[in-house]
């Protein structure tokens, strides 16, 4: 079960005809750093073409002749090469401010410096990952950008109560299948085995990352997944067995499905966020909370 | 912090080790220190044969008070970006004390903090002098991601290497 004709007539069943799709490179300006306005300034004045995006705070579309990774600004972490539909599971959260947050799959730690910087690098982020190189990629990144707030274990998010502590926020952006627009032999490379290997792994820290939620507290869950096993199917899962809801979120994308290959989902399911390529890559993300009274 | 005249003042009870390196906490990140941890809060650097070799961070935060700076134009700092030394005719102000074997910290047109350097010579040569070598720079961002990471003390080597032939 694999090729690209068996996951198009897949996407094709829930409602989406593909489409190529060139993505654009983006970045995200870090505010902790500097002022938004001077940053872009900066880039103008090397001739980069800069193209604010519209549903996201400080991310650009960026258009440049050089390497937008091999520039002073870049170097100095004043802004971090991000895909824009990347950037939008941090800002799902309501308050990350002198927050403890948990991001438990961390590398190479893009998100966790935009939480940093939503947090204007007050409160506790608790960062983890398991591969060395990948651990390595994100201590640089965090270096680079004057992260002051995180902590990083070299720690499998399945056993992360290892640690005996509770989180406020917990950003669960998930190994997964990734897509065919971030990735051109996506179709050739990926099998039906894959996308159920990954869901039962991200099943697996879902559940682990429910044991160290506070009682308040907030998990956003995403993927650059379009396989339903990876999303939809799992905040069902989620809500069945985790004692968890889903809270509405407003973000780029569409209602996610609650229908899918003829099961009938949980209908707060469709307060996810699923958004089909186009300007960005394929993404997920989910806002979960303890249900009330649960 | 003597060898950028700088004033830093830490809270030891908030700085926290990790084999070779250092690491300023913030209050609340105290209890999230737990054996194994990989990094946390501000890396401050780290010690090699007996010697403490600063991080970035660490670099930027004494940037502020330290008087041993070089400010160098925009072709220049990309150079030293690039790990090249400082010629003459790059500089556009030095501050601090200026004299052979001083190490400063060297700054774009922003005041942003770029690395540091030795001065081997002083501002009273042709444009084509070296005047202050190259021993960390931010660039090295990059080269970690290609190789491994530059050896601090290699660099230094490298560098009074060079000031022993530029003496010849």
């Amino acid at each position: 079960m694999s090729g690209k004709e068996f996951f198009l007539h897949r996407y094709e069943k829930l409602g989406w005809v593909y489409k190529e799709v060139k993505l654009e490179q983006a970045i995200r300006i870090n505010t902790i750093n500097a002022q938004q306005v001077c940053v872009i300034e900066r880039l103008r004045q090397r001739g980069v073409k800069l193209e604010k995006t519209t549903y996201l705070p400080q991310g650009y579309w960026v258009r440049s002749k050089f390497s937008v990774g091999a520039t002073a600004e870049y170097l100095l972490g004043l802004y971090s090469i991000q895909e824009t539909a990347a950037q939008i599971p941090a800002t799902l959260f309501s308050e990350l401010s002198g927050r403890k947050v948990l991001d438990a799959c961390a590398a190479p730690g893009g998100k966790t410096v935009q939480l940093a910087d939503l947090m204007m690098n007050d409160g506790v982020i608790v960062a983890l990952d398991v591969r060395k190189q990948r651990l390595t990629a994100l201590t640089n990144q965090l270096e680079r950008c004057r992260v002051r707030n995180t902590v990083v274990y070299g720690l499998d998010a399945r056993r992360v109560s290892q640690l005996d502590r509770k989180f406020d926020c917990i950003l669960l952006d998930m190994p997964c299948s990734g897509n065919f627009a971030a990735d051109k032999a996506w179709f050739r490379r990926r099998t039906m085995a894959d996308v159920e290997r990954n869901a039962k792994l991200q099943r697996e820290v879902l559940a682990e990352a429910t044991r160290v939620l506070s009682e308040e507290g907030e998990i956003v869950y995403s993927t650059c997944s379009l396989e339903p096993e990876e999303n939809e199917l799992n905040i069902d899962w989620a809500v069945r067995n985790l004692k968890l809801e889903v809270e509405k979120v407003a973000c780029y994308g569409q209602e996610a499905l609650t229908k899918v290959f003829g099961k009938r989902l949980d209908s707060f399911v469709s307060g996810a966020r699923r958004i089909w390529p186009e300007k960005t890559q394929g993404f997920f993300v989910c806002k979960l909370r303890r249900r009330e009274h649960a | 912090m003597r060898l950028f005249d700088a004033n830093l003042t830490l809270d030891n009870s908030l700085v926290a080790e990790n084999g070779n390196r250092y690491y300023l906490l913030n209050e609340g990140m105290k209890g999230f220190i737990k054996e194994g941890f990989l990094c946390a809060g501000t890396y401050l650097g780290e010690t090699r044969g007996g010697r403490f070799m600063p991080s970035f961070m660490f670099l930027t935060m004494i940037a502020q008070t330290a008087r041993n700076k070089t400010y160098v134009d925009e072709k220049t700092a990309w150079l030293f970006i690039c790990g090249r030394d400082i010629f003459r005719r790059g500089i556009t102000k030095m501050t601090g004390a200026t004299g052979r074997n001083n190490c400063t910290l060297v700054m774009n047109k922003f005041g942003e903090c770029l690395g540091f350097g030795r001065v081997v010579a002083d501002l009273n040569q042709k444009a084509e002098t070296m005047v202050v070598t190259n021993i960390v720079d931010i660039g090295d961002f990059l080269r970690r991601e290609r190789q491994k990471p530059w050896s601090y003390v290699a660099r230094e080597d490298h560098a009074s290497g060079l000031t022993k032939r530029l003496r010849k």
